[in-house]
C-alpha cells in the first residue's frame, strides 16, 4: 500500500494504493486523526488505485467520518473501483459515505 | 622530565663529576635556559665554562652540559659522549613515561566500558540505553556536551537523548546525526578539509556512527572538551560505540521478543473469550437442518455466532463480526453478542429489525468513541413457518439458495450496528423450504488470499454454494472450510473464519 496526500484549497486529500488492510491501516489512521481533528475539517479519500479494502480500513475510514461530523466538517470517497464498490455497496456503506465518481465531483460537494 | 631524570639519577650524575674533577676540571654541571640545575662543586657556579655541549630531546638541544678547567679535543669528545648518554636516557624516559601513561589510559577505558556495560545491563529500552551512552561518554571523554540518536527501522518515532548543555540543540544535533551517517565515519570537528562548519557553541566535538544490525541506525556525538579530541579520545569513542551497538541490538531483541510473548499473551486470552463464548451445542429445530463453527485466526478478530433458544419463542440466531484484532475485537465482541442476545431472550416481542435497532442504540455511542463497528445478521425462524425473517446489519457474505434456483447473495439493509446512531434495519423473509440452504459467513472465507495475493471473493464463494447445496449443513461447512484452505495453499489464515449453515428439512 502507498499513501499520498495533498490539500487542494482547503480540502485534504488522501490518495491510496493497492491493498488498504488491517496491516496497512496505521499510517492512514494517523494522517486521518491528525487532520481530522482541525475545526471544520473537510477531506477527500480517493480509492482510485485501491485494490481491497477489509473491515479495519472500513472502521478507520468511518471514525475519521465520525470525527468530520464532531467538528462540522465532512469527508467524502471518491473513484471507487468495482469490488471495492461492491463492498461499500454490500455493506451498506454507501449510506453512510458520500461517494463520487471522481475528484472533480467530490471537490465541487465539498467546496459547496 | 630532565629535572626527574636529574633527581632520579642523582648519584650517577655526581660519580660522572667526580670523575670530571679528578681528572682536573674545576667543575661539572647541567644548565637549562642558562639557569643550573645541579652542579659541582657546590661552590662554583660555573659561569664561565671551558666547554659546553648540548643535551638533546627529540634531536631538539633543551639543555647544557657544562664543564670549567679542562680544554683539548680528548675533553671535549669525552663531554659530548657525556652529553649524548644523558640524552639518551631521556628519550628512555620519556618512552618509559608514554608507555606507563598508555597502560593506565587503557586500563581507565577497560574499566570505564565495563562500567557502561554494567550499567547498561539493566536497561530495558533503547532509550534509556541512549540516557547511559551520553552520561558515561561524557564522563569518560571528558566531555561538556553530547548526545546520541537512534532511528528505528519500522517507523517508529526517531530517538533523540542530549545532555542538558542548553546550546545543543535538536536541529543541531540531527545535522551532525545525518552528516555522520552519511559519511559512514566517525567525524571530528573543527575538519579544516572538510565542509561542515562548526555550529554555535561548540568548540570542538567528535561523533562517531553506530551500526546496529549492520547498517547504521544510531549515532552518538560528545563536544567541548578541554584541550580538544585527540586520537585516543578517537579510540574511545569507537570502544564506546561497538559496546552501544551490541546492547542496542540485545535491546532490540529483547523488545521483539516481548512485544511478542506479548501479543501471544493477548491473542491467547482473546482466542479463550472468543471460543469460550460460542454456543458449546447445535440446537435441535424442528424443521432446520443447522451447523456453526468458527476458527479464529492467530490475529483473532472479533467474530461470534449465537443461538437463542427458549420455549414457546421463536428459535433466533445471530452472526455478527467487531471490527479490529485482538482483546479489544474480542471484548467488544461479547458486548456485541451479550446485547443481542438479552434484546432476543428478554424483549416481549423480539423481531429481527427491533433487536436490531435497540442494540445499536445501546452500542452506538461506546463503539463511536472507540472508533469500531460490527456487521451482524440476526435470523429468526417460527417452527412449522418454514419462513425465515431476518435483519442484516452491514453483514457480508450471506448467501441463499433455494431448493429451486440458484444461489444468490443477500445484501445487507442497512449499515452495520455502530455507524449511524439509527438503524435503518427492516425485517426481510426468506423461504426456508426443505433443500433451501441460507450460509451466513464472514468475510475471512471471502478475504481469504493465495500465494499470488488474490482473494477467494463472493463469487467464487455463491459458485461453491451452488455445487454444495444438496450437502446437510456440517458437509456444506466443511467443505466451505476445505474449499478455502485448499485455495490459501497452506498461507496462514488472515482473518477469523465464522459461519451459520441453516438448511430446511422435513420437521
Amino acid at each position: 500500500m502507498e499513501m499520498k496526500t495533498r490539500v487542494v484549497g482547503d480540502v485534504h486529500i488522501l490518495e491510496i494504493a493497492g491493498r488498504f488492510d488491517t496491516n496497512t491501516v496505521p499510517p492512514v489512521a494517523a494522517w486521518l486523526e491528525q487532520v481530522t481533528a482541525a475545526p471544520k475539517a473537510r477531506v477527500l479519500v480517493n480509492l482510485a488505485e485501491t485494490t481491497f479494502v477489509d473491515s479495519t480500513a472500513l472502521a478507520t475510514l468511518v471514525q475519521a467520518l465520525k470525527r468530520c461530523q464532531q467538528v462540522q466538517g465532512d469527508l467524502c470517497v471518491c473513484s471507487l473501483r468495482r469490488p471495492v464498490y461492491m463492498i461499500f455497496e454490500l455493506t451498506r456503506l454507501d449510506k453512510a459515505f458520500n461517494i463520487f465518481v471522481d475528484e472533480e465531483h467530490a471537490l465541487q460537494s465539498l467546496n459547496s | 622530565m630532565l629535572v626527574a631524570l636529574l633527581s632520579s639519577q642523582y648519584q650517577r650524575f655526581a660519580a660522572i663529576a667526580e670523575a670530571w674533577l679528578a681528572q682536573g676540571a674545576s667543575a661539572f654541571g647541567v644548565f637549562q635556559d642558562g639557569h643550573p640545575l645541579i652542579y659541582w662543586p657546590s661552590s662554583h657556579r660555573l659561569a664561565r665554562p671551558s666547554l659546553s655541549v648540548p643535551i638533546t630531546q627529540d634531536e631538539q638541544p633543551i639543555a647544557d652540559l657544562r664543564v670549567a678547567g679542562v680544554t683539548g679535543m680528548a675533553a671535549e669528545l669525552r663531554l659530548r659522549a657525556d652529553a649524548a648518554l644523558i640524552s639518551y636516557l631521556l628519550q628512555l624516559e620519556h618512552d618509559l613515561q608514554c608507555m606507563t601513561a598508555d597502560l593506565v589510559t587503557s586500563q581507565d577505558q577497560q574499566l570505564a566500558l565495563y562500567r557502561l556495560s554494567q550499567s547498561m545491563r539493566d536497561h530495558v529500552t533503547v532509550h534509556e540505553t541512549l540516557r547511559s551512552l551520553v552520561a558515561e561518554g561524557m564522563r569518560m571523554t571528558k566531555s561538556h556536551a553530547g548526545f546520541a540518536a537512534f532511528i528505528p527501522k519500522h517507523g517508529q518515532d526517531p530517538l533523540l537523548v542530549k545532555s542538558s548543555e542548553s546550546f545543543l540543540s535538536d536541529e543541531m544535533a540531527w545535522r551532525i546525526y545525518w552528516h555522520t551517517r552519511s559519511l559512514e565515519h566517525a567525524v571530528s570537528l573543527p575538519d579544516p578539509d572538510g565542509d561542515f562548519p562548526l555550529l554555535p557553541g561548540i568548540e570542538d566535538l567528535l561523533a562517531v556512527p553506530i551500526r546496529v544490525r549492520g547498517s547504521i541506525m544510531a549515532g552518538m556525538a560528545m563536544a567541548n572538551r578541554a584541550g580538544g579530541f585527540g586520537t585516543p579520545d578517537m579510540k574511545l569513542m569507537q570502544a564506546i560505540a561497538d559496546q552501544a551497538s551490541a546492547q542496542i541490538e540485545r535491546m532490540l531483541l529483547y523488545q521483539e521478543m516481548f512485544d511478542q510473548a506479548k501479543l501471544r499473551t493477548e491473542m491467547d486470552l482473546a482466542r479463550r473469550v472468543q471460543l469460550d463464548l460460542l454456543p458449546r451445542q447445535l440446537p435441535q429445530i424442528a424443521g432446520l437442518d443447522i451447523y456453526a463453527t468458527s476458527r479464529p485466526a492467530y490475529q483473532v478478530g472479533g467474530d461470534f455466532f449465537d443461538f437463542i433458544v427458549n420455549p414457546g419463542r421463536p428459535f433466533v440466531f445471530s452472526l455478527g463480526d467487531v471490527t479490529g484484532k485482538g482483546l479489544s475485537a474480542a471484548l467488544l465482541m461479547t458486548m456485541t453478542r451479550s446485547a443481542i442476545h438479552s434484546k432476543a431472550q428478554f424483549m416481549p416481542f423480539p423481531t429481527p429489525e427491533a433487536v436490531m435497532r435497540q442494540s445499536n442504540e445501546d452500542l452506538y455511542n461506546d463503539f463511536t468513541r472507540v472508533g469500531v463497528f460490527a456487521t451482524v445478521f440476526v435470523g429468526q425462524y417460527e417452527l412449522g413457518s418454514q419462513r425465515l425473517i431476518y435483519a442484516n446489519a452491514g453483514h457480508a457474505p450471506v448467501i441463499y439458495r433455494p431448493f429451486d434456483g440458484p444461489a444468490q447473495l443477500l445484501r445487507a439493509d442497512s449499515t452495520a450496528i455502530g455507524i449511524l446512531p439509527v438503524s435503518h434495519c427492516r425485517n426481510q423473509t426468506l423461504n426456508m423450504r426443505p433443500g433451501d440452504v441460507l450460509v451466513v459467513a464472514t468475510d475471512g472465507f471471502s478475504d481469504a488470499r493465495n500465494a499470488h495475493d488474490e482473494t477467494f471473493d463472493i463469487e467464487r464463494l455463491i459458485d461453491l454454494i451452488d455445487q454444495l447445496a444438496p450437502r446437510t449443513a456440517r458437509e456444506i461447512a466443511d467443505a466451505m472450510f476445505e474449499t478455502v484452505d485448499r485455495f490459501g495453499g497452506g498461507r496462514n489464515q488472515d482473518d477469523d473464519q465464522t459461519l451459520v449453515v441453516i438448511k430446511g428439512a422435513a420437521s
